[in-house]
Protein backbone atom coordinates (compact mmCIF):
# COMPACT_ATOMS: atom_id res chain seq x y z
CA UNK A 1 0.00 0.00 0.00
CA UNK A 2 1.27 3.88 -0.70
CA UNK A 3 2.28 6.14 1.92
CA UNK A 4 -1.10 7.88 0.36
CA UNK A 5 -3.48 5.37 0.56
CA UNK A 6 -2.15 4.76 4.07
CA UNK A 7 -2.78 8.10 5.28
CA UNK A 8 -5.84 8.95 3.29
CA UNK A 9 -7.17 5.59 5.72
CA UNK A 10 -5.69 7.05 8.90
CA UNK A 11 -6.59 11.01 8.71
CA UNK A 12 -9.80 10.71 9.86
CA UNK A 13 -8.49 8.83 13.09
CA UNK A 14 -5.01 11.32 13.02
CA UNK A 15 -7.92 14.14 13.12
CA UNK A 16 -9.80 12.69 16.03
CA UNK A 17 -6.35 12.18 17.85
CA UNK A 18 -7.21 8.30 17.90
CA UNK A 19 -3.75 7.42 16.58
CA UNK A 20 -0.72 5.60 18.30
CA UNK A 21 2.31 8.05 18.34
CA UNK A 22 4.62 7.04 15.76
CA UNK A 23 1.33 6.29 13.40
CA UNK A 24 0.79 9.98 14.05
CA UNK A 25 3.73 11.16 13.48
CA UNK A 26 4.58 9.45 10.21
CA UNK A 27 0.80 10.96 9.31
CA UNK A 28 2.11 14.20 10.19
CA UNK A 29 5.28 13.74 7.91
CA UNK A 30 3.70 12.78 5.04
CA UNK A 31 1.38 15.76 5.37
CA UNK A 32 4.26 17.90 5.13
CA UNK A 33 5.57 16.93 1.79
CA UNK A 34 1.83 15.90 0.35
CA UNK A 35 -0.02 18.20 -1.03
CA UNK A 36 -2.93 16.38 -2.13
CA UNK A 37 -2.87 14.01 1.43
CA UNK A 38 -2.96 18.08 2.61
CA UNK A 39 -6.13 18.43 0.27
CA UNK A 40 -8.14 15.75 1.69
CA UNK A 41 -7.34 16.67 5.46
CA UNK A 42 -8.77 19.90 4.87
CA UNK A 43 -11.71 18.76 3.33
CA UNK A 44 -11.93 16.61 6.28
CA UNK A 45 -11.57 19.66 8.43
CA UNK A 46 -14.48 21.41 6.56
CA UNK A 47 -16.55 18.44 7.07
CA UNK A 48 -16.19 18.28 11.05
CA UNK A 49 -16.32 21.70 11.51
CA UNK A 50 -19.38 21.86 9.27
CA UNK A 51 -21.10 18.76 11.52
CA UNK A 52 -19.77 20.54 14.11
CA UNK A 53 -21.90 23.90 13.68
CA UNK A 54 -25.08 22.04 12.90
CA UNK A 55 -25.10 19.94 15.92
CA UNK A 56 -24.17 23.29 17.98
CA UNK A 57 -27.04 24.92 16.36
CA UNK A 58 -29.58 22.84 16.77
CA UNK A 59 -28.76 19.74 19.16
CA UNK A 60 -30.63 21.93 21.87
CA UNK A 61 -33.81 21.26 19.78
CA UNK A 62 -33.61 17.42 20.10
CA UNK A 63 -35.89 16.63 22.32
CA UNK A 64 -34.36 13.75 24.02
CA UNK A 65 -36.58 12.83 26.48
CA UNK A 66 -39.50 11.77 24.82
CA UNK A 67 -37.14 8.97 22.90
CA UNK A 68 -35.16 7.81 26.24
CA UNK A 69 -38.66 7.21 27.36
CA UNK A 70 -39.96 5.16 24.60
CA UNK A 71 -36.96 3.32 24.49
CA UNK A 72 -37.75 2.51 28.08
CA UNK A 73 -41.41 1.79 27.67
CA UNK A 74 -39.86 -0.94 24.95
CA UNK A 75 -36.97 -2.90 27.22
CA UNK A 76 -39.41 -3.07 29.77
CA UNK A 77 -42.54 -3.74 27.80
CA UNK A 78 -43.47 -7.88 28.18
CA UNK A 79 -43.91 -9.69 25.08
CA UNK A 80 -46.73 -11.08 23.25
CA UNK A 81 -45.62 -15.40 22.56
CA UNK A 82 -47.04 -14.62 18.99
CA UNK A 83 -44.46 -12.43 18.55
CA UNK A 84 -41.33 -14.15 20.21
CA UNK A 85 -42.82 -17.59 17.75
CA UNK A 86 -42.74 -15.12 14.65
CA UNK A 87 -39.05 -14.11 15.42
CA UNK A 88 -38.29 -17.51 15.97
CA UNK A 89 -39.66 -18.80 12.71
CA UNK A 90 -38.01 -15.54 10.89
CA UNK A 91 -35.13 -16.45 12.18
CA UNK A 92 -35.01 -20.64 11.40
CA UNK A 93 -36.08 -19.32 8.06
CA UNK A 94 -33.64 -16.56 7.62
CA UNK A 95 -31.65 -16.74 4.09
CA UNK A 96 -27.96 -18.01 6.04
CA UNK A 97 -29.95 -21.07 7.30
CA UNK A 98 -31.99 -21.57 3.92
CA UNK A 99 -28.99 -21.64 2.18
CA UNK A 100 -27.38 -24.85 3.74
CA UNK A 101 -31.16 -26.25 4.38
CA UNK A 102 -32.11 -26.20 0.44
CA UNK A 103 -28.97 -28.50 -0.48
CA UNK A 104 -29.42 -30.62 2.51
CA UNK A 105 -32.45 -31.65 2.05
CA UNK A 106 -31.91 -32.56 -1.77
CA UNK A 107 -29.27 -34.39 -0.97
CA UNK A 108 -31.42 -36.37 1.67
CA UNK A 109 -34.39 -36.60 -1.27
CA UNK A 110 -31.61 -38.17 -3.86
CA UNK A 111 -30.21 -40.51 -1.50
CA UNK A 112 -33.27 -41.93 -0.63
CA UNK A 113 -34.64 -42.35 -4.19
CA UNK A 114 -31.31 -43.55 -5.56
CA UNK A 115 -30.12 -45.65 -2.45
CA UNK A 116 -31.47 -48.97 -4.55
CA UNK A 117 -29.11 -48.37 -7.50
CA UNK A 118 -26.21 -48.11 -6.03
CA UNK A 119 -26.57 -50.54 -3.21
CA UNK A 120 -28.75 -52.79 -4.28
CA UNK A 121 -28.36 -55.96 -1.78
CA UNK A 122 -28.88 -53.06 1.26
CA UNK A 123 -32.59 -53.43 0.57
CA UNK A 124 -33.13 -50.15 2.65
CA UNK A 125 -34.03 -47.95 0.19
CA UNK A 126 -37.86 -47.45 -0.87
CA UNK A 127 -39.29 -51.03 -0.98
CA UNK A 128 -40.21 -52.06 -4.37
CA UNK A 129 -44.05 -53.67 -5.35
CA UNK A 130 -43.42 -57.37 -6.23
CA UNK A 131 -46.22 -57.95 -8.35
CA UNK A 132 -45.39 -58.60 -11.68
CA UNK A 133 -47.72 -57.78 -15.27
CA UNK A 134 -48.39 -60.56 -17.91
CA UNK A 135 -48.37 -58.19 -20.88
CA UNK A 136 -49.02 -61.37 -23.39
CA UNK A 137 -49.03 -65.10 -23.12
CA UNK A 138 -49.22 -67.79 -25.39
CA UNK A 139 -49.82 -71.53 -24.06
CA UNK A 140 -49.53 -73.04 -27.74
CA UNK A 141 -53.56 -74.03 -26.88
CA UNK A 142 -52.31 -75.96 -23.43
CA UNK A 143 -54.78 -74.71 -20.34
CA UNK A 144 -52.90 -71.44 -18.56
CA UNK A 145 -53.88 -70.04 -15.27
CA UNK A 146 -52.59 -66.64 -13.83
CA UNK A 147 -52.67 -66.14 -10.30
CA UNK A 148 -52.23 -62.29 -8.57
CA UNK A 149 -51.90 -63.00 -5.03
CA UNK A 150 -52.57 -59.52 -3.29
CA UNK A 151 -51.43 -60.50 0.05
CA UNK A 152 -47.82 -61.94 -0.41
CA UNK A 153 -47.12 -59.76 -4.07
CA UNK A 154 -47.08 -62.66 -5.78
CA UNK A 155 -47.62 -63.46 -9.51
CA UNK A 156 -47.72 -67.50 -11.00
CA UNK A 157 -48.09 -68.12 -14.24
CA UNK A 158 -49.44 -72.28 -13.59
CA UNK A 159 -49.19 -74.13 -17.38
CA UNK A 160 -51.32 -76.95 -17.33
CA UNK A 161 -49.29 -79.97 -18.85
CA UNK A 162 -50.57 -83.22 -18.48
CA UNK A 163 -48.49 -85.66 -16.78
CA UNK A 164 -48.29 -88.37 -19.24
CA UNK A 165 -45.97 -86.11 -21.22
CA UNK A 166 -42.90 -86.00 -18.17
CA UNK A 167 -40.97 -89.42 -19.22
CA UNK A 168 -40.36 -90.70 -15.27
CA UNK A 169 -44.05 -90.22 -14.86
CA UNK A 170 -45.52 -92.36 -11.68
CA UNK A 171 -47.97 -90.72 -9.76
CA UNK A 172 -51.18 -89.35 -10.68
CA UNK A 173 -51.69 -86.52 -12.65
CA UNK A 174 -53.50 -84.51 -10.49
CA UNK A 175 -50.30 -83.91 -8.06
CA UNK A 176 -49.30 -81.30 -11.21
CA UNK A 177 -52.29 -79.66 -10.34
CA UNK A 178 -52.02 -76.96 -7.56
CA UNK A 179 -54.95 -75.96 -5.29
CA UNK A 180 -54.19 -71.58 -5.28
CA UNK B 1 -22.54 -10.61 3.29
CA UNK B 2 -19.61 -12.69 1.68
CA UNK B 3 -20.68 -15.62 3.54
CA UNK B 4 -24.54 -15.42 2.90
CA UNK B 5 -23.80 -15.03 -1.07
CA UNK B 6 -21.47 -17.91 -0.77
CA UNK B 7 -24.01 -20.23 0.72
CA UNK B 8 -26.50 -19.39 -1.74
CA UNK B 9 -24.03 -20.24 -4.81
CA UNK B 10 -23.62 -23.77 -2.97
CA UNK B 11 -27.07 -23.89 -2.85
CA UNK B 12 -27.19 -23.26 -6.26
CA UNK B 13 -24.55 -25.49 -7.28
CA UNK B 14 -25.73 -28.28 -5.54
CA UNK B 15 -29.26 -28.10 -7.19
CA UNK B 16 -27.98 -28.03 -10.48
CA UNK B 17 -25.09 -30.74 -9.73
CA UNK B 18 -27.49 -33.60 -7.74
CA UNK B 19 -29.76 -34.14 -9.65
CA UNK B 20 -26.93 -34.74 -12.66
CA UNK B 21 -25.71 -37.68 -10.55
CA UNK B 22 -28.92 -38.93 -9.64
CA UNK B 23 -29.12 -39.37 -13.25
CA UNK B 24 -25.92 -41.37 -13.51
CA UNK B 25 -26.76 -43.41 -10.61
CA UNK B 26 -30.29 -43.98 -12.04
CA UNK B 27 -29.49 -45.08 -15.81
CA UNK B 28 -30.92 -48.28 -16.70
CA UNK B 29 -30.56 -48.60 -20.17
CA UNK B 30 -27.46 -49.56 -20.96
CA UNK B 31 -26.26 -52.67 -18.45
CA UNK B 32 -26.75 -56.33 -18.71
CA UNK B 33 -30.00 -57.38 -16.79
CA UNK B 34 -29.05 -59.42 -14.18
CA UNK B 35 -31.51 -62.74 -14.52
CA UNK B 36 -31.64 -65.10 -11.89
CA UNK B 37 -33.69 -67.97 -12.36
CA UNK B 38 -34.50 -71.19 -9.46
CA UNK B 39 -35.86 -74.29 -10.16
CA UNK B 40 -37.86 -75.45 -7.30
CA UNK B 41 -39.16 -79.10 -7.32
CA UNK B 42 -42.89 -78.62 -5.68
CA UNK B 43 -44.68 -81.66 -4.36
CA UNK B 44 -47.41 -83.69 -2.22
CA UNK B 45 -44.52 -86.57 -1.30
CA UNK B 46 -43.51 -85.27 2.21
CA UNK B 47 -43.42 -82.21 4.25
CA UNK B 48 -40.28 -81.04 3.75
CA UNK B 49 -39.28 -77.66 3.42
CA UNK B 50 -35.91 -76.31 1.78
CA UNK B 51 -34.15 -73.64 4.05
CA UNK B 52 -32.75 -72.10 0.74
CA UNK B 53 -36.13 -71.24 -0.03
CA UNK B 54 -37.27 -69.35 3.53
CA UNK B 55 -36.96 -65.89 1.89
CA UNK B 56 -40.13 -67.02 -0.43
CA UNK B 57 -41.55 -69.11 1.44
CA UNK B 58 -45.02 -67.30 1.81
CA UNK B 59 -45.11 -66.77 -2.11
CA UNK B 60 -44.63 -70.16 -2.40
CA UNK B 61 -47.03 -71.68 -0.18
CA UNK B 62 -49.56 -69.86 -2.32
CA UNK B 63 -49.84 -73.40 -4.24
CA UNK B 64 -50.78 -74.90 -1.46
CA UNK B 65 -47.66 -77.97 -1.87
CA UNK B 66 -46.58 -79.47 1.07
CA UNK B 67 -43.07 -79.79 -0.09
CA UNK B 68 -40.90 -77.61 -1.95
CA UNK B 69 -36.92 -77.91 -2.93
CA UNK B 70 -34.39 -76.01 -4.75
CA UNK B 71 -33.07 -77.92 -7.41
CA UNK B 72 -31.28 -75.57 -9.20
CA UNK B 73 -30.10 -71.88 -9.27
CA UNK B 74 -28.66 -69.96 -11.92
CA UNK B 75 -27.90 -66.47 -13.05
CA UNK B 76 -26.67 -64.70 -16.12
CA UNK B 77 -25.92 -61.25 -17.67
CA UNK B 78 -28.31 -60.60 -20.25
CA UNK B 79 -27.75 -57.55 -22.37
CA UNK B 80 -30.99 -55.83 -23.24
CA UNK B 81 -32.90 -57.88 -26.79
CA UNK B 82 -30.77 -60.21 -26.17
CA UNK B 83 -31.27 -63.78 -25.41
CA UNK B 84 -29.98 -66.18 -22.41
CA UNK B 85 -31.11 -69.89 -22.15
CA UNK B 86 -31.30 -71.60 -18.68
CA UNK B 87 -31.55 -75.57 -18.50
CA UNK B 88 -34.09 -76.47 -16.49
CA UNK B 89 -34.65 -80.22 -15.60
CA UNK B 90 -36.99 -82.66 -17.78
CA UNK B 91 -35.14 -81.62 -21.08
CA UNK B 92 -36.81 -78.43 -20.72
CA UNK B 93 -35.15 -75.02 -21.44
CA UNK B 94 -36.19 -71.13 -20.60
CA UNK B 95 -35.26 -68.97 -22.50
CA UNK B 96 -35.68 -64.84 -21.04
CA UNK B 97 -34.93 -61.54 -23.22
CA UNK B 98 -34.88 -58.16 -21.24
CA UNK B 99 -36.74 -55.75 -23.52
CA UNK B 100 -37.00 -52.43 -22.19
CA UNK B 101 -37.34 -50.94 -18.70
CA UNK B 102 -40.29 -48.57 -17.66
CA UNK B 103 -40.68 -46.50 -14.35
CA UNK B 104 -38.37 -49.13 -12.45
CA UNK B 105 -40.18 -52.28 -14.21
CA UNK B 106 -38.32 -54.75 -16.54
CA UNK B 107 -39.92 -56.49 -19.17
CA UNK B 108 -39.13 -59.96 -19.66
CA UNK B 109 -39.63 -61.82 -22.77
CA UNK B 110 -39.65 -65.97 -21.38
CA UNK B 111 -39.92 -68.89 -23.57
CA UNK B 112 -40.47 -72.10 -21.79
CA UNK B 113 -39.71 -75.65 -24.32
CA UNK B 114 -39.57 -78.61 -23.71
CA UNK B 115 -36.65 -80.00 -26.40
CA UNK B 116 -37.55 -78.17 -29.73
CA UNK B 117 -41.45 -77.94 -28.58
CA UNK B 118 -42.53 -74.38 -27.36
CA UNK B 119 -44.62 -74.97 -24.12
CA UNK B 120 -45.32 -71.49 -23.58
CA UNK B 121 -44.37 -68.12 -24.59
CA UNK B 122 -45.01 -64.44 -22.37
CA UNK B 123 -44.21 -61.46 -21.63
CA UNK B 124 -43.87 -60.07 -17.82
CA UNK B 125 -43.17 -56.80 -16.24
CA UNK B 126 -41.54 -56.37 -13.18
CA UNK B 127 -40.47 -54.57 -10.43
CA UNK B 128 -36.86 -54.53 -10.61
CA UNK B 129 -35.33 -57.08 -8.26
CA UNK B 130 -38.39 -58.35 -8.20
CA UNK B 131 -39.51 -62.31 -8.82
CA UNK B 132 -42.35 -64.22 -10.25
CA UNK B 133 -43.02 -68.02 -10.70
CA UNK B 134 -43.29 -69.60 -13.52
CA UNK B 135 -44.82 -73.53 -12.33
CA UNK B 136 -46.79 -76.57 -13.78
CA UNK B 137 -44.32 -78.72 -16.02
CA UNK B 138 -44.37 -81.99 -13.95
CA UNK B 139 -41.20 -83.52 -12.41
CA UNK B 140 -40.25 -86.40 -10.40
CA UNK B 141 -44.31 -87.05 -9.07
CA UNK B 142 -44.57 -83.27 -8.66
CA UNK B 143 -44.51 -80.57 -10.46
CA UNK B 144 -41.87 -77.73 -11.14
CA UNK B 145 -41.96 -74.00 -9.98
CA UNK B 146 -39.39 -71.40 -11.62
CA UNK B 147 -38.60 -68.59 -10.16
CA UNK B 148 -37.79 -65.70 -12.34
CA UNK B 149 -35.79 -62.91 -11.20
CA UNK B 150 -34.43 -59.78 -12.89
CA UNK B 151 -31.97 -57.00 -11.55
CA UNK B 152 -31.37 -53.98 -14.17
CA UNK B 153 -28.23 -51.64 -12.23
Amino acid sequence: MSNCETTRETIGAWLDGELAAAQAEATSRHLEVCAACREERHWLERLHSSMRSVLEANGSEIQFEPFWQGVQRRVAQKRNWYDELGDRIRGTFSAPRLAWAIPAVIVIVLAGLSIDSFFPSAKIGIQSDNLATVESIDAYGRNVALLHEGETNTTVIWLYQPQESENDSSTEPSETKPSF
Amino acid sequence: MTLLRNLLKLSLLSSLLLPAVYAEGAETGSRPVQVKIGTILASNESDQFDARLKPMERQLKVMKYRSYRLLKEDSQAVPWNDNATFEIPGGRSLAISPQDTKDKQIALKVRLAEGTKPLLDTTVRLQNQGYFLLGGPPHEGGALVISISAFAQ
